[in-house]
C-alpha cells in the first residue's frame, strides 16, 4: 500500500500515540501521522494538508468528534476521505449520531489492534 | 462531591490546558438537555447498574485490552499506600449522575502509563497524567456500556486529573458506591463509582 496520510484527532496524546501503533500493527507501515488535539485543530489541518484517513474522538472539549465531523462536511475539507470515530460511547444512539455525521466507521475503546485493522483497512482499499 | 485536600494538590483538565471550568459548564449543561429528553428510569434496574461485577469486568476488558496486562480484584487486607498519589475523575450525568475515579500510587500511575505508552517514566508528567485520565475515561465508559440503557442515556465529562499527597474523596450520601481495589503485576489502584442521583 502507498503513503498512506492519516489524521488522528484526540484531546490525549496518549490516546494519539496508541491508535497510530495500532495502525502500524494492522500493518500500515507506510503512515504519515498528522495529529490534532482537538476539533477546531483538525479543520485547520485539513485546510493546508490532504490526508487519506481520519480518525477522531468524540469527547473532546472546545469542539466534540461529532462537530468536528460535521464541519468537515459542511466545509467540503476532505472529500472523499473516510473517517472513523474511536471512542467510549458504545451506543447504538451515538453509533447513529456518528453516521449520520458522516462516519464511516466506528471503534470502541478498549479496542485492539485487530479491531482497529479490521474497521479500518476495508475502508482504505475501497476508497 | 467534596474534595477533601489537606497538602498541596493540583487539578487539572489531565494536560489539556485551561478553560475546564468551561468545559465542565458546557458539560453540565449538555446533561440538562439529555436528561430533559428522556422519559426513561434507571430506577427499576438499579440492581443491574450497581452489580460490582460490572466493574470488575469493565476493568479487566481495560487493562486486557490496552495494556495487555492481567488484572485481578484484591480483596486481601489493605495495604500501605504510596503518600503521592494520582487521582482521575470522569463524572456521569442523564440518567445517573456521579463520578467513575481512579486512584493509584505515583510509581503504580508510572507503570500503567508505560505500559500504555511504550515509555519509561522517573515521574508523574503530563503524560502520565494524561493516560491515567484516559483509563479513567475508558473504565467509565466500559462501566456504564454494561447497562444498555446507562449507555445510551448517561454522557461522560473529560477527565480531571488530581496529584498531590494526603487528600480524600468524600462523597455524602451516595445513592450508592462501589469501591474497588485491583492488582496487576506489583501495583495496585483503586476504582470507585459513585452515584449521586439517578432517576
Amino acid at each position: 500500500m502507498s503513503e498512506v496520510r492519516t489524521l488522528i484527532v484526540d484531546d490525549s496524546s496518549v490516546m494519539r500515540k496508541i491508535v497510530e501503533r495500532s495502525l502500524r500493527q494492522a500493518g500500515l507501515d507506510t503512515l504519515v501521522v498528522f495529529e490534532a488535539g482537538s476539533g477546531i485543530d483538525g479543520l485547520e489541518l485539513l485546510k493546508v494538508e490532504h490526508v487519506d484517513l481520519i480518525l477522531s474522538d468524540i469527547n473532546m472539549p472546545s469542539m466534540d468528534g461529532l462537530e468536528f465531523l460535521r464541519q468537515i462536511r459542511a466545509q467540503n475539507l476532505a472529500p472523499g476521505v473516510p473517517v472513523v470515530m474511536i471512542t467510549t460511547e458504545s451506543s447504538e444512539e451515538h453509533v447513529k449520531q456518528a453516521i449520520l455525521a458522516g462516519a464511516q466507521g466506528y471503534i470502541r475503546k478498549p479496542f485492539t489492534p485487530e479491531q482497529v485493522k479490521e474497521r479500518v483497512l476495508p475502508l482504505l482499499h475501497a476508497a | 462531591m467534596i474534595l477533601e485536600r489537606s497538602v498541596c494538590c493540583e487539578a487539572e483538565s489531565a494536560g489539556r490546558g485551561d478553560g475546564s471550568v468551561n468545559k465542565w459548564q458546557s458539560w453540565a449543561s449538555g446533561n440538562k438537555e439529555r436528561e430533559q429528553a428522556m422519559a426513561l428510569s434507571l430506577r427499576d434496574s438499579v440492581h443491574l447498574v450497581s452489580d460490582p461485577r460490572n466493574l470488575d469486568t469493565s476493568v479487566e476488558e481495560v487493562f486486557h485490552l490496552m495494556l495487555g496486562v492481567n488484572c485481578r480484584r484484591y480483596t486481601g487486607p489493605a495495604e500501605a499506600g504510596e503518600p503521592e498519589s494520582v487521582t482521575a475523575m470522569v463524572g456521569f450525568g442523564g440518567l445517573l449522575s456521579g463520578a467513575c475515579v481512579f486512584r493509584s500510587g505515583s510509581s503504580a500511575a508510572m507503570k500503567i502509563a508505560a505500559h500504555m505508552t511504550g515509555m519509561e517514566f522517573q515521574e508523574v508528567d503530563d503524560t502520565v497524567k494524561d493516560g491515567i485520565g484516559e483509563i479513567c475515561n475508558m473504565l467509565a465508559g466500559a462501566w456504564k456500556g454494561k447497562v444498555p440503557d446507562l449507555a445510551a442515556n448517561c454522557g461522560l465529562s473529560i477527565p480531571a486529573v488530581i496529584t498531590g499527597r494526603d487528600y480524600n474523596l468524600h462523597v455524602q450520601a451516595p445513592e450508592f458506591k462501589l469501591h474497588h481495589t485491583y492488582k496487576f503485576d506489583d501495583a495496585n489502584f483503586e476504582v470507585t463509582i459513585i452515584c449521586d442521583g439517578l432517576q
